[in-house]
């Protein structure tokens, strides 16, 4: 009796602990579910997320759009042999983009063909034994967050030459211009233009989207050349618009310089319009613009031309034009925010770490401050008259500007800056005054730009000697700087702020990360 | 009389429509508190605070508070969000992996000393007083602990002495006012190395603040926070990046906490003293009838009780009048009858004898 008891007690403990482990093991199970990465690496970004939701040109979505992982399908046809024609149809001369279709008829007939194909192959997929798409409704049509890696691409001067040479620079292989006259595309040497100019975001009237445009004409392409076994560019998602592989694209270093027509050198003006019988005057002294050295420091043609390959001047008239969108000259040059614009670009350059320190602090003025101007409008050599060519006259003023790569001689930069403010509590802090200047102009050396606008001896000691002239010795902080918080001075901070805001802001900016902002010893030596 | 059930309802009823009807007077009337003229306040930069805790210190001295468990030198203690707490009326936190920043930011957290308080509208015993120069201050000696302060502020900033059993206080920044008043700053603004507190008249700091935004577009949000936050405050504060980044609540609104609450708070005291007088009156209604229903009951009582002792005594007398004749004709009828019978007799007599008795007539 009493055995038999033991036993029975020993079964039920040893069942009682089974189910537990039992238990554990499926609540594990199902708490690592969703941490776990899933067999595809789906926590891995890709490039190649598109988006099924093409029925939105028929009004509201009944469900949500269908994230497709395309490079995912490439694959699994690609071990079947089957290629890009399983699900595109050929069109007039490429292949169509859109699925099983060539335009979108109605929402029933796009409807019935996503539904009718994908769930057909996914069927015949699972019943041949393997792993299958999703057949109902919310297997495919649910919100998924997949992380993305996706990037623009475009053409550059290296992947242009690059292209150029595989095609032994016969241009009219990708560019073409539309003649409406005979209703079809056209080579016109001479006239070949960024991609962009006409295919734009969306298709308008002859011309289809850009998205549409290179996916037909590149793919194209590069799927021919890879069916003969050339060199060619990738056929897959990631292949051109993953950003990691974007950066292993290979890179032509002295790319040779793309002629179509442009100077060397110019004058930014108004450009003479139709029925102008001269040229329209502006006051301004001119601005020779270095076209050539521009062409080096941008990656693209499109970087200034963002619409034309035109002149500035013929959009952007005096008094803007309707073909410039009404953005006068004045501002096509000026605006800041522009990243097109001389400004805007140039702007751009203060946001480095070498120049931040000093630049970040200072006000981003609209329009900027008038002493800037004479940097770009150059008053007319002597030696210039009316008849001289504009050409002539941009290489004579741009001859004459002189980049500024130096400042005031050792001697008369203190060494160090002694700043006693806080005296009662700590020794005072010694500045490295001299060696502060020597690096940041040190940092300004390489840059023509910089050189350009750092004129004079002194202007490099603005950074910190702000709001007042230039000046071998300029005023000490403290002839301005004084009490915190005074009514009679609402925007200037106290002599302790100011200085701690200019050297820490300074830091910051530059990536200076010694001494750290809150160890008060690292510039204050504690008072013994 | 007693009243019924749905008629005390009724008059319920009637009674609230009443108490809420000055309520749209009220709302239509144009008045906005827009803060005392030339009131005080503070702006806080975050893109200016470099987290090095000095005003935590000196809130710490100047108001005379415990010293906490770690010195205010020791940086590590910003690894976790903090809040203000009895023994601390301020405290800065960190914000690591903002988007957008170039580094760690910092928030520093005390109170906002609102325009219009929600604190001082919570209070019953008006324990919180807006001054004139932007302090909210609090007024121990009246406090009863309710604690309502610490659930009507939308900042989370008023905490309680728990661990005082008998003179708990709610604590809260100051915004030093004892040392305003005798012209000194505040004692985080004074030991700010950067400026990052400014301090100054509020309408001047939204000056400041503007021309912050105006100089710099691309280091500051374009909005000064505290500017209409809960109908404004006397503390402001600039970001470089979204505020809820810097755990601000950006789900505040422009409405001050009283302007929220005044429609149903306007309606306490009507109900304070408008409804005892009408539930007493109510109530003297309620007794004046059930005392003339007395009245009238007792009346016709008494009314009856006289008519039935009326009729009772005109019963009685009848019967007693009857009960009279009746004796009256019995006896005549005995005495007829004796008289018959002696006739009788006599004339059986007379018979032999001559009847010389006279017939008695009755009566």
């Amino acid at each position: 009796m009493m055995k038999e008891r033991s036993l029975f007690r020993r079964t039920g403990l040893v069942l009682t602990l089974a189910a537990l482990m039992l238990a554990f093991a499926i609540i594990s199970v199902q708490g690592s579910a969703p941490s776990a990465p899933p067999a595809d690496d789906a926590s891995k970004p890709r490039a190649d997320i598109i988006r099924i939701d093409g029925l939105k040109q028929f009004g509201k979505l009944e469900r949500p759009a269908v994230v497709y992982l395309h490079e995912k399908h490439t694959q699994a046809l690609s071990k079947k042999n089957k290629d890009c024609a399983t699900c595109h149809l050929p069109d007039k001369k490429y292949m169509s983009t859109k699925f099983k279709r060539l335009t979108d008829a109605s929402k029933k007939t796009v409807m019935d063909i996503y539904h009718d194909n994908c769930t057909a192959c996914h069927r015949q997929t699972a019943d041949a034994g393997e792993k299958a798409g999703p057949v109902v409704c919310t297997g495919c049509h649910q919100d998924r967050a997949v992380a993305s890696s996706w990037t623009e691409i475009g053409m550059d001067k290296s992947l242009h030459y690059r292209h150029g040479k595989a095609q032994e620079n016969k241009c009219e292989v990708c560019h073409h211009l539309y003649d409406p006259a005979a209703k079809k595309l056209v080579y016109v040497k001479g006239k070949e233009d960024d991609c962009r100019y006409c295919h734009l975001e969306k298709t308008v009237d002859n011309a289809i989207s850009m998205r549409m445009a290179s996916h037909a004409q590149c793919i194209d392409c590069h799927r021919k050349r890879l069916a003969e076994n050339k060199d060619a560019g990738p056929a897959t998602c990631g292949g051109c618009h993953d950003a990691a592989t974007q950066k292993k694209i290979q890179k032509v270093k002295d790319v040779p310089r793309l002629m179509r027509g442009q100077p060397d050198v110019t004058i930014v003006q108004a450009v003479k319009r139709d029925g102008q019988k001269v040229a329209p005057f502006t006051r301004m002294s001119v601005v020779p613009f270095n076209h050539i050295g521009h062409e080096s420091y941008n990656d693209t043609c499109r970087a200034c031309h963002h619409s034309s390959m035109d002149a500035c001047g013929k959009c952007h008239t005096l008094q803007g034009s309707k073909d410039g969108k009404f953005v006068n000259l004045q501002t096509a040059m000026h605006r800041v925010s522009a990243q097109a614009s001389c400004l805007g670009c140039h702007d751009g350059f203060q946001a480095d770490k070498r120049c931040a320190g000093c630049h970040a602090s200072m006000p981003r003025k609209d329009p900027p401050e008038l002493s800037g101007c004479a940097s770009c409008h150059m008053p007319k050599p002597a030696a210039a008259t009316p008849e001289t060519e504009p050409k002539a006259l941009a290489a004579m003023l741009l001859e004459a500007r002189k980049p500024v790569t130096a400042t005031y001689a050792d001697e008369d930069i203190p060494e160090t800056v002694e700043i006693k403010a806080l005296s009662k509590q700590y020794e005072p802090a010694k500045l490295p005054h001299r060696k502060i200047v020597q690096t940041l102009v040190k940092n300004i050396k390489d840059s023509k730009l910089a050189g350009y606008f750092h004129r004079d001896l002194g202007t490099v000691c603005q950074g910190c000697h702000h709001n007042s002239p230039v000046a071998k010795k300029p005023p000490a902080c403290a002839s301005c700087h004084g009490q915190p918080f005074d009514g009679r001075n609402l925007f200037k901070p106290g002599l302790q702020a100011a200085y701690h805001l200019q050297c820490m802001e300074c830091h910051k900016d530059m990536g200076i990360e010694k001494p750290v902002a809150t160890n008060c010893t690292g510039c204050h030596k504690e008072k013994l | 009389m007693s009243i019924s059930r749905r008629r005390f309802l009724g008059w319920l009823g009637a009674a609230g429509v009443g108490t809420t009807l000055g309520r749209s007077a009220h709302a239509a009337g144009n008045t906005q508190f827009a803060g005392y003229p030339d009131s005080l306040g503070v702006l806080f930069d975050a893109t200016r605070c470099i987290g090095c805790r000095k005003c935590e210190e000196a809130c710490n001295k100047v108001n005379e508070l415990p010293a906490p468990p770690k010195p205010f030198g020791d940086l590590a203690v910003l690894e976790r969000k903090r809040r203000t707490d009895a023994k601390t009326y301020t405290v800065v936190n960190r914000y690591e992996n903002v988007p957008g920043a170039k580094g760690p930011l910092y928030r520093k957290i005390q109170c906002n000393h609102c325009l219009e308080p929600a604190c001082a509208s919570a209070c019953f015993v008006r324990a919180f007083t807006k001054n004139s120069n932007g302090a909210v201050t609090y007024d121990e000696s009246v406090c009863v602990g309710c604690r309502y302060c610490m659930i009507a502020c939308p900042f989370e900033i008023p905490t309680y002495e728990y661990d005082k059993a008998f003179t708990p206080r709610i604590m809260k920044c100051t915004f030093c006012y004892p040392r305003l008043i005798k012209g000194q700053l505040p004692g985080c603004v004074e030991s700010c190395p950067a400026e990052a507190l400014t301090f100054g008249k509020r309408r001047n700091l939204l000056k400041i603040a503007r021309e912050r935004i105006g100089l710099f577009p691309g280091r500051y949000i374009d909005h000064i926070y505290g500017e209409t936050e809960m109908g404004g405050t006397a503390w402001l504060t600039l970001s470089g990046v979204p505020f809820r980044e810097l755990g601000m609540r950006e789900d505040l609104g422009t409405t001050s906490a009283p302007e929220l609450t005044k429609g149903a708070l306007s309606v306490v005291p009507v109900v304070a003293s408008m409804w005892p007088v009408l539930l007493t009156g109510v109530y003297a209604i309620s007794q004046r009838r059930d005392k003339i229903a007395r009245e009238e009951k007792a009346a016709a009582v008494a009314e009856a009780v006289a008519k039935a002792q009326a009729e009772a005594k005109v019963k009685l007398t009848e019967a007693m009048a009857r009960a009279e004749k009746d004796k009256k004709s019995a006896i005549d009828k005995e005495v007829k009858k004796a008289l018959e019978e002696a006739a009788k007799t006599k004339a059986q007599e007379s018979a032999a004898a001559p009847a010389d008795v006279p017939e008695k007539k009755p009566s």
